[in-house]
């Protein structure tokens, strides 16, 4: 899990491959370097985030053609050796991905008599291209130039790679090549990005081509690029406008991107559903389902696939899809479902959520389950990632970019999505009338008002968290809906905050955890109402019984659940199906606050990485 | 050339609606007052943005963002204590001083246009350039006694009208202006106030001009002067822009202009000028007047009417309402045969004082939710977040959070 960044172009170098790495930090950021190419190479890199980087950088390091990496450790430590761009003779590579048969090359190239200096798997194809260029470690003459070099190398890589390269007797020529790992390229005037992300070079230009698996990309200087697929034949590529703005990669204002990320999400809610639904025909047009009716009805089952935040939105889908549509729905995480022996059949719909549409896992498992001829659809936030290439259709949370790597408006909006799609497929399977439908799409529509309520008072919120702050252990609770509800308040809390944090249901409490609580446990109930309110009154009376502090989440007019509760935090009253995406504002809030108190690296948290493209 | 544009401060004149907002985030035309200024500067090339923020500053940071969109570039400093217009272009002294340059100061809760910032640039001169606008009664505001283009004096507030020019609170100024703003005194109402240093510098033989104009300034002191701003400017800019869907059997009229994914249902009849924004369903059957204007994500029922009213984003109006000469807040929800009164000339009671208003029905604050048969007498303020049962009248104010059973 790592970003890589190149440039080809007519600026200093240098500059512009720090200013793209920094924006690629929530890729990964234990260690990173820049590798410039100026008559010779000159490299430079150092463990820690960027900024350590861009401090041990000398003034003017003159070249326009480079390549840079910001690094999470998969293979070898975070240290400066282990650290990219990899050297061979006169050529640099970085890499983002994990080479499988790396042992196996190794080997064999130090019987060829390379040494190797870290413990990467990267470095192999350092030494793979230098050995295809020279012939050896002793060769002298250039036999082929760096595109024919990193061609051949390729075919003896096994396992995924987004791959930039550069030698110095080939100069004013960078080539790219991917496989399994993401990969884009930005066309500006006169000059040529790549990267990992888009968001790494959209401050300069917005016109993307984005690379496919098995496809080589050779970048010189003057702005072309040339295509070729996995035989070498030319490849004519699409150009594509990115819609997103630069500005929403940055924090204006905001102290960090989580507090810009949770605000968004007024705007953000309303993006997702707008123009999707119609109040008065109680109806939801998703016309990219391309799905037909009969399709609709016939379908026997759905399996959700999705990784961290994204799994407890599937959580919530699977209460969605079987409350309102009648359809039984099993969620499973990405990693568990590739290595389990799935029971599926053409009748199942698979739905993949996945915010950056790379997650390795998710892909894998889409794929898998693909090949049981399965229809699969997904929610993604990123337009063009890998998996909207490889699916049947594509459903878009209108999220904007987001940099924190704690998800919060991405959670948001793939929830107010799996309302739509469950309300699509009750209508259609007649299990919802249209009143039903219309009251639910009414309450929907003051979801973007209701949030911004708890902006308004997210003060109340501090205060609570800054009281219980010092805790070491928090519990969240919650039943039906609120449950994942509570799973995800208490992912964001340890993701942020590092305080140990546990999400239960309700009901379960008494099966075990309840041993675990103290006069020093904070346990936040989810209350907002609904058909297991009064079961959960009984909950927090069971928790308050063992002296446990209690923060109860409950609608505005509820006058009942302060006499069972230390503090309540409130939410707009909405209705019992929606409520749960108003809690988890609030309780993003609080994860927010308490990590804010305790001082802790809120938009970059300790061994994390945003969208995790390895296993 | 950067601007300062100042926008830290509530508006307090304008409660309830800046319960939950500052004064610059209000609507005027569908858009926040702010964004007029910013418009106004970037037709005139201005593209270096401080904004200094304060009170609710997420709410502005929210919309402006970085201002990409907006075809700016903004840098957002916070005034943490509201210490008046002094201390905050003091707090951009590190920004602007380097660059030795000229630099404009805008409030940004004035509702201006293109040409008032181009009437200053054009007459600038001498060390600091102070826009006036011509006004007949000037009472109440602050005034610029000049003769010629010459500044002589500026008067806070005075109690008599001896001057026409008021100050409009927009500036050139030079560099010079922060060593006279490190020597301001505190003034008697507890602030720094850039006149004071504009006094100074008056005093100490510098030259400050004044040019006047008579392109657009508007002022809302009050939030039901946000109506005749809102017509005002409706009125002169003939914005009509149909995106949205207009379903066969709608009469459209004059200039309307209908946003992205709004639907206006058969039978509706709409007299510009109306602006309605994104994401909102009208009618069937509902007449809307002039000078009214609908924000996003709005429903309105069947069989109402509004006319020269602002509606602001999230509004959730049923069938058989009468809206007219009123503001309602964000995020209302209100039910059937909700009725406004309206009555001319009112007196209306605010912070302690009694103030006029020309012509009123009502204003509410952000998230209400009002019932069904609900009759709200002239001039009457509902505060942020109140509820009120079906069936009452409404004849008093409503402090925020009340509610009427």
């Amino acid at each position: 899990m790592c970003g890589i960044v190149g440039y080809v172009g007519e600026k200093p170098a240098a500059s512009i491959l720090i200013d793209s790495l920094k924006k690629l930090e929530y890729r990964g950021y234990d260690s990173a370097g820049i590798c410039v190419l100026n008559d010779s190479l000159k490299t430079y890199k150092t463990t820690g985030k960027i900024a350590n980087l861009e401090s041990i950088l000398p003034e003017g390091i003159e070249g326009t053609i480079g390549i840079g990496h910001t690094r999470w450790a998969t293979h070898g430590k975070p240290n400066t050796v282990n650290s990219h761009p990899h050297l061979s003779g006169d050529v640099a590579v970085v890499h983002n991905g994990i080479i499988e048969n790396y042992l196996e090359l190794k080997e064999k190239l130090i019987g060829d008599g390379y040494i190797f200096k870290s413990d990467t798997d990267t470095e192999v194809i350092a030494h793979l291209l230098h050995s295809h260029l020279y012939g050896g470690i002793d060769g002298v003459f250039k036999l082929c130039d760096l595109m024919v070099a990193v061609q051949k190398t390729l075919l003896s890589l096994e396992g995924s790679y987004a791959i930039a390269a550069l030698c110095s007797s080939d100069p004013g020529v960078m080539v790219v090549a991917r496989k399994d790992s993401p990969l884009v390229i930005g066309i500006g005037d006169g000059e040529i990005f790549a990267a990992s992300d888009v968001t790494a070079f959209l401050k300069h230009t917005k016109d993307v081509i984005f690379v496919d698996d098995d496809e080589v990309a050779s970048i010189r200087a003057g702005g072309n690029v040339e295509f070729f697929d996995a035989d070498g034949n030319p490849v004519t590529k699409e150009t594509i406008k990115i819609e997103w703005y630069i500005e929403d990669a940055e924090k204006a204002g905001y102290e960090h991107f989580m507090l810009k990320e949770i605000h968004e999400q007024a705007s953000s809610v309303q993006d997702t559903f707008a123009g999707k639904i119609s109040e008065m025909e109680g109806a939801v047009v998703l016309d990219e389902l391309n799905m037909s009716d009969e399709q609709i009805r016939h379908m026997t089952r759905i399996e959700i696939i999705a990784c961290g935040t994204s799994w407890n939105a599937g959580l919530v889908g699977k209460y969605l899809f079987e409350q309102l549509a009648g359809i039984h729905t099993d969620v499973d995480t990405g990693s568990e479902f590739r290595y389990g022996y799935p029971v599926i059949c053409g009748e199942v719909l698979t739905i993949a959520i996945t915010q950056s549409g790379e997650t390795a896992d998710t892909l894998a498992a889409v794929r898998g389950a693909r090949s049981y001829g399965c229809r699969a659809i997904a929610i993604t936030n990123v337009v063009g990632s890998t998996i909207t290439r490889e699916i049947d259709s594509v459903l878009y949370t209108r999220a904007g970019p987001e940099i924190g790597v704690a998800a919060t408006k991405s959670f948001t909006t793939q929830l107010i999505t799996l309302y739509m799609l469950a309300l699509k497929f009750a209508r259609i399977r007649g299990k919802i009338s249209a009143e039903d439908s219309k009251n639910l799409l009414v309450a929907l529509k003051k979801i973007p008002a209701d949030i911004q309520k708890i902006l308004n008072r997210k003060k109340v919120i501090q205060e609570c968290a800054k009281q219980f702050s010092d805790s070491n252990d928090y519990f969240f609770i919650g039943r039906h809906l609120n449950y994942p509800i509570a799973l995800e308040g208490a992912l964001k809390l340890k993701e942020i905050s590092y305080i140990h944090a546990e999400g239960y249901a309700a009901g379960e409490l008494k099966h075990g955890p309840l041993a675990l609580l103290t006069d020093k446990t904070p346990v936040v109930a989810i209350a907002t109402k609904g058909h297991t309110y009064e079961k959960m009154l009984s909950n927090i009376k069971e928790v308050k019984a063992r002296d446990a502090v209690v923060i109860a989440v409950a609608d505005e007019d509820d006058t009942e659940i302060e006499k069972y509760v230390d503090v309540v935090l409130r939410v707009p009253k909405s209705h019992e199906l929606l409520s749960p995406i108003l809690s988890s504002v609030v309780l993003q809030l609080l994860a927010y606050y308490t990590a804010l108190e305790r001082g802790c690296s809120i938009d970059k948290p300790r061994n994390l990485a945003k969208s995790v493209t390895v296993e | 050339m950067k601007a300062i544009i100042l926008a830290a401060g509530e508006g307090l004149r304008c409660r309830p609606l800046t319960l939950t907002r500052s004064k610059v985030m209000l609507p005027v035309a569908n858009k926040p007052i702010l964004e007029h200024a910013i418009y106004s500067l970037v037709e005139n090339d201005i593209k270096d943005i401080i904004l200094i923020v304060g009170y609710e500053k997420e709410r502005i940071m929210d919309y402006f963002e970085d201002g990409v969109n907006f075809g700016v570039n903004i840098t957002y400093i916070e005034q943490k204590a509201q210490l008046g217009t002094a201390h905050a272009v003091k707090q951009t002294r590190d920004f602007i001083e380097p660059d030795g340059k000229e630099f404009i100061v805008v409030n940004g809760d004035n509702i201006i246009e293109p040409k008032t910032v181009s009437d200053l640039l054009d007459g600038r001169g001498g060390d600091a350039t102070i826009l006036t606008f011509k006004m007949e009664h000037t009472i109440g505001y602050g005034v610029v006694i000049a003769e010629g283009r010459q500044v002589k004096q500026i008067v806070e507030k005075p109690k008599a009208d001896i001057s026409h020019l008021v100050n409009t609170g927009i500036y050139l100024f030079n560099p010079k202006i922060f060593e006279y703003i490190e020597s301001t005194p505190l003034s008697d109402s507890g602030e720094y106030a850039i006149t004071d240093a504009l006094q100074q510098m008056i005093d100490a033989g510098l030259e400050v001009t004044m040019v006047p104009t008579q392109s657009r300034w508007l002022d809302a002191v009050y939030s039901w002067d946000l109506l005749k701003a809102n017509s005002t400017v409706l009125d002169q800019d003939h914005t009509s822009n149909v995106i949205g869907t207009i379903e066969e059997g709608a009469v459209i009229k004059g200039n309307v202009s209908v946003g992205n994914n709004t639907t206006i249902r058969s039978g509706c009849y709409i007299v510009g000028p109306v602006l309605i924004g994104d994401n909102c369903e009208i009618g069937p059957d509902v007449v809307i007047l002039p000078s009214t204007t609908i924000g996003n994500n709005a429903s309105i029922g069947p069989f109402s009417q509004i006319k020269n009213s602002i509606i602001m984003n999230d509004a959730r109006i049923e069938a058989h309402t009468f809206i007219s000469n009123s503001v309602i807040g964000s995020n209302n929800t209100i039910g059937s045969h909700f009725i406004t009164d309206e009555k001319d000339n009112l007196k209306i009671e605010m912070i302690g004082m009694l103030h006029h208003a020309d012509r009123l029905g009502v204003i509410t604050g952000d998230d209400i939710v009002i019932g069904h048969r609900v009759l709200v007498k002239p001039g009457v303020l509902i505060g942020a977040g109140c509820n009120v049962e079906s069936g009452n009248i409404i004849n008093r104010e409503l402090p925020p959070n009340s509610t009427v059973v």
